[in-house]
């Protein structure tokens, strides 16, 4: 009885498995099939999931079937006679360990070969079988957000150049992509349930996997290893793209954007008042400095690398710890900007973007995130007594357009 | 060095709360184990269900992000280690020299240091909770979230020194479990005759002693970076995260099996008892135990798919992860095996002990689908693992416990529960069980990370994570119903008499509750099953088991209470608590710790010269 309930609880669930909702999922959108996942990655590892359900499914009701059947077989009625005391049945004890083991060990060589079929040379082999090469996508780990640095966006192309993004990664269909996981804090994890397993983000090394989108469309993710405050709200976005969207995408980082007159304000609250820019990169708008001609946000930069390879060479002299120095950072690395249009979110997948969220993002970054580090390190937030953004309505307004501007001219509004 | 144990006359009391603080007694140390286990098995349950309001719905914000954090860590480390193991201890310390026929274990007043060290480190590690620093990395603390830069205040401090004061008192007491089950049996109880949860309770002691040092090197190293500046996990100067997921999961997973075996040996007494049928495949059943623990110590790394180990790695402990389940497995087949053409009788031990079965095998299988690593790069860090772990220690261990705890009641008070309440609780606890555990399989399939402290609307998680908190008030009504069964049943229960189940084991041929001296006459062992053989030969012969000889009670040497055990745990509490003091000068812990030290080698001097026995013409003055 028991078990006829649980087995129609396993059957409601999987019924229930057709949930639309389920952007996450990582069961089959029909039972049975291996619909629902959007990759090869996935789907190898729905199918071992799969034949496991089953074999647990038929090996639950067998174990559970035979527990219940003898609790209820062979209660005791009153007068019963003392049962035949047998001690054991050797061959039934060889039966039963054999059984199982050969069923294990088949599910073991299965689980090996699939599981070198996730190491990342074979996307370069899929890649070499339909004459491209892979896309090699470096995902940071940071506390509470990703960044996407894309070395080599369009493989063969030798113009493109370096291309960042922050929470919300944009791939060719189609294409194998390397994904180069690496963290500037603690350990976050990878997940694109519908594309690819998890895969852990580690300080210190360098992991790498690979998934292939077939669809076209938005894909999610999530940081699955515990980080800290705000790890439930450490989300991001894979947009699947057609290849001509993706180049187009592409080489919007290296095209100036028109700004309005607000907006042009707006740059000078981001790289005055607001101090955005201590942090804060937006390549396509750069302001050139006369003196130098070099941009502000590279002058900005250099000094971060210098500050940073300073503090490295402290820490290799063990002379103090890195974070509680005795010196104020400069700088902490933060999303990159340049193509905030294109994205759906802000905050790393907690909103969606447009003007009025962008404001509130800007004035009070706890009331949508809390625990993020803007509010926590930006010196706009430590000078007014409610920890909101020190600049006037205007400033916001204006800084709210020039944000908005940035890859206005690959995804306009 | 005398005069210190002189100085100090020696306790003579064995009623009053003196008599308490200062006992060697197996079976009170026992009764303090259990109280203090269960006490910190209902804090960790009121922790899970600030957890469950929270998580009742999406975009709850009952409690904040870093209050949650706090809340899940503080459930798995009380639960872990501060709730299952105690009350593993309670069963070891009550009923081990009871089952082998001795007087008290091995050593008795390390026995008492091993309770009082465990108390007081609990009581440190909650002691967090009053000055708002409490742990919240998680309860197995992955580096280098634990690391200073990116951990403020001092919770991760309490939890790293205060778990290496539970190491301590872990310690001690699986060593004293190993030497008395050894040294202390019978006459006539040979290894293979000796009962499977003693079996169970060796071979627990056994994984204490070899996994309790690799956390506590860990946890020295974790505290050596937090309190000296040490940068063993530091990654900013080159220290390894993965180093801490290695050392703690080659402790972790021996520990997971610290967690379930004993819980397998009541099981493996509490199902041959109400079957009238001897343990099927007794042996086996040991064996494949033996098995288990060794290879819990090749397994560790299935906790890590995920790491970036590599696919050959990943590939040998994929392999060992699924052998495991084959000795498991057995087991699982043996105790059907023992049902099978017995006499069943369905009271609350038997209901409780096949619930732990039928859970027992859930977690086992899902823990098969964790073995298949590609398919847990999915489930790994999901509710799924959240669902599997609970299957294992909720539907195993603690409904073992809770098997143990109705089979031996009329052992330890001489009075019997009500039955009726202890079979609603059963079944209270057994739907509330798989009503909080179940659904999250699927949440977690349905993409749940675990360790959120909020999700958003649109994830399909909320019909899941509602039947999950539904469930959680199932089961705190059934404990509520046991609580009252516990209590009320102590106070008005019938009379238990000394053999109500007619079992086997020795522990039910002396009185109910058992006299401090254990065992009149030393009993011989003939078999397997010996009390059982003792009835079975006297009714064949149409008499009834002899009632024991009356002996006087002062002709029997019995270990003398002790103030040292407590004077002693009480320094090593102190050096701990002594590096979390913060006032003013910062170095003022270490000379605060260093007082601390003084009094451990005081309490361990005292003790070392203080006779085990007092001389019994003392006793004789009394004639």
């Amino acid at each position: 009885m028991v078990t006829l309930a649980l087995l129609g609880g396993v059957l409601i669930l999987a019924a229930l498995g057709c949930d639309a909702d389920a952007h996450q999922s990582i069961l089959s959108s029909t039972p049975w099939t291996l619909d629902g996942v959007g990759g090869p990655v996935a789907r190898e590892q729905l199918l071992l999931f799969n034949v496991l359900l089953w074999t647990m499914v038929i090996v639950f009701v067998l174990v559970e079937g035979a527990l219940l059947y003898a609790a209820i077989r062979f209660r005791r009625k009153p007068g019963d006679p003392l049962p035949p005391q047998t001690h054991g049945h050797t061959p039934l004890e060889i039966a039963w360990t054999i059984v199982p083991t050969i069923l294990i060990l088949g599910l073991g060589v299965w689980s090996v070969i699939v599981l070198f079929k996730l190491e990342p040379g074979e996307a370069i082999a899929l890649a070499r079988v339909e004459g491209k090469e892979p896309v090699r996508v470096e995902a940071v780990g940071h506390q509470w957000w990703w960044e996407f640095r894309y070395e080599d966006p369009l493989p063969g192309d030798e113009a493109t150049k370096l291309v960042t993004t922050a929470n919300e990664m944009r791939v060719p269909v189609n294409t194998p992509i390397i994904m180069d996981l690496k963290s500037d804090d603690v350990i976050h994890s990878f997940w694109i349930p519908k594309l690819a397993g998890k895969q852990d983000v580690v300080p210190t090394k360098t992991n790498s996997m690979w998934f292939l989108a077939e669809e076209t469309g938005m894909y999610y993710g999530q940081c699955a290893e515990f980080c800290g405050t705000a790890h439930a709200q450490m989300k991001f976005r894979v947009h699947v793209m057609e290849d001509a969207e993706y180049k187009a995408w592409v080489a919007g980082f290296a095209e100036p954007v028109q700004l309005s007159a607000e907006a042009t304000r707006g740059q000078l609250v981001f790289l005055g008042d607001g101090q955005c820019v201590t942090c804060h990169t937006v390549g396509a708008s750069d302001v050139v400095d006369p003196a130098t001609g070099e941009g502000v946000q590279h002058a900005r930069m250099q000094t971060y690398i210098e500050y940073t390879e300073w503090l490295a060479k402290r820490a290799d002299e063990r002379l103090l710890d890195v974070r509680t120095g005795n010196e104020p950072p400069t700088a902490f690395a933060a999303p990159n900007l340049t193509d905030l249009s294109c994205r759906v979110t802000l905050g790393a997948g907690l909103v969606d973007r447009n003007r009025e969220t962008l404001r509130q993002w800007v004035r009070d970054p706890d009331s949508i995130k809390p625990g993020n580090r803007m509010s926590e390190l930006a010196v706009i937030y430590q000078t007014k007594l409610d920890h909101r953004a020190d600049l006037t309505e205007a400033q916001l307004g204006d800084l709210v357009e020039y944000l908005s501007a940035q890859g206005s001219n690959v995804c306009p509004q | 060095m005398v005069t210190i144990t002189g100085v100090i006359p020696r306790p003579s009391t064995y009623t009053g709360l003196w008599s308490w603080l200062t006992t060697v007694d197996h079976k009170r140390i026992g009764a303090l184990y259990g109280f203090s286990a269960f006490f910190f098995f209902v804090v960790g349950g009121i922790e899970a269900g600030i957890m469950r309001l929270q998580l009742v719905t999406s975009d709850n914000s009952l409690v904040s992000a870093d209050w949650f954090n706090a809340m899940f860590t503080m459930h798995g480390t009380t639960m872990i280690f501060m709730a299952i193991m105690p009350f593993g201890a309670t069963f070891f310390n009550f009923l081990i020299p009871l089952m082998i026929g001795a007087r008290d274990v091995a050593f008795p007043r390390l026995n008492a240091f091993s309770y009082w060290t465990f108390l007081f480190g609990a009581l440190l590690m909650h002691a967090g909770f009053l000055i708002g620093q409490v742990p919240d990395a998680g309860w197995f603390s992955y580096a280098n979230l634990t690391a200073a830069p990116f951990s403020e205040g001092k919770g991760l401090d309490f939890w790293a020194l205060s778990l290496q004061v539970l190491g301590v008192a872990s310690l001690a007491a699986g060593f004293n479990f190993v030497v008395t089950i050894i040294n202390m049996r019978a006459p006539g109880m040979s290894l293979m005759r000796m009962p499977v949860f003693v079996w169970m309770t060796l071979v627990t002691s056994i994984l204490l002693v070899l996994a309790f040092p690799i956390i506590t090197v860990a946890l020295i190293e974790l505290t050596a970076d937090r309190q000296f500046g040490a940068n063993f996990f530091n990654t900013a100067a080159g220290g390894d995260p993965i180093l801490w997921q290695h050392l703690f999961w080659l402790f972790g997973h021996p520990e997971v099996y610290i967690l379930i075996l004993p819980a397998m040996g009541v099981v493996s007494e509490i199902i041959p008892t109400f079957s009238r049928k001897p343990l099927f495949g007794y042996p086996v059943v040991i064996f494949s135990g033996i098995v288990i623990a060794i290879m819990s110590w090749a397994v560790w790394s299935h906790h890590m798919f995920t790491v970036g180990l590599g696919a050959i790695a990943n590939s040998v402990f994929t392999i060992t992860t699924m052998l495991i389940a084959v000795p498991t497995g057995v087991k699982i087949f043996n105790w059907i095996g023992t049902m099978w053409s017995g006499s069943i009788d369905l009271r609350t031990p038997m209901l409780m002990a096949i619930g732990f079965v039928a859970l027992f095998i859930v977690g086992g299988l899902s823990g098969v689908s964790h073995a298949v690593s590609p398919s847990d790069f999915q489930q790994q860090d999901t509710y799924y693992i959240v669902a599997h772990i609970h299957y294992v220690l909720f539907g195993g261990a603690i409904f073992g416990i809770f098997a143990g705890i109705y089979y031996w009641y009329p052992k330890i008070t001489g009075k019997m529960y009500n039955e009726l309440l202890g079979k609603i609780h059963f079944w209270l606890m057994f739907i509330g069980m798989n009503l909080t555990f179940f659904p999250m399989h699927y949440a977690g399939l349905n993409g749940m990370p675990r360790r959120i402290y909020t999700y958003a609307e649109g994830f399909g998680w909320e019909g899941m994570n509602l039947l999950a908190t539904i469930g959680y008030f199932i089961i705190v009504i059934s404990l509520l119903i046991f609580i009252h069964n516990f209590f009320r049943s102590i106070k008005k229960g019938e009379e238990a008499g000394h053999d109500p189940w007619d079992a086997p084991t020795l522990e039910w041929s002396i009185s109910s509750p058992p006299p401090v001296y254990n065992f009149a006459e030393v009993p011989v062992v003939r078999g397997q099953d010996a009390y059982w053989i003792t009835k079975r030969e006297a009714a064949a012969r149409g008499e009834t088991v002899p009632a024991e000889p009356h002996v006087d009670p002062d002709t029997i040497h019995m270990p003398s209470p002790s103030y040292w055990p407590l004077i002693t745990s009480f320094g090593v509490v102190w050096i701990a608590g002594g590096l979390l003091i913060d006032v003013g000068w910062d170095y003022i812990r270490f000379p605060i710790s260093f007082i601390g030290g003084i009094i451990t080698i005081i309490g361990v001097i005292g003790w070392s010269n203080e006779p085990a026995a007092e001389e019994h013409h003392e006793a004789a003055g009394h004639h």
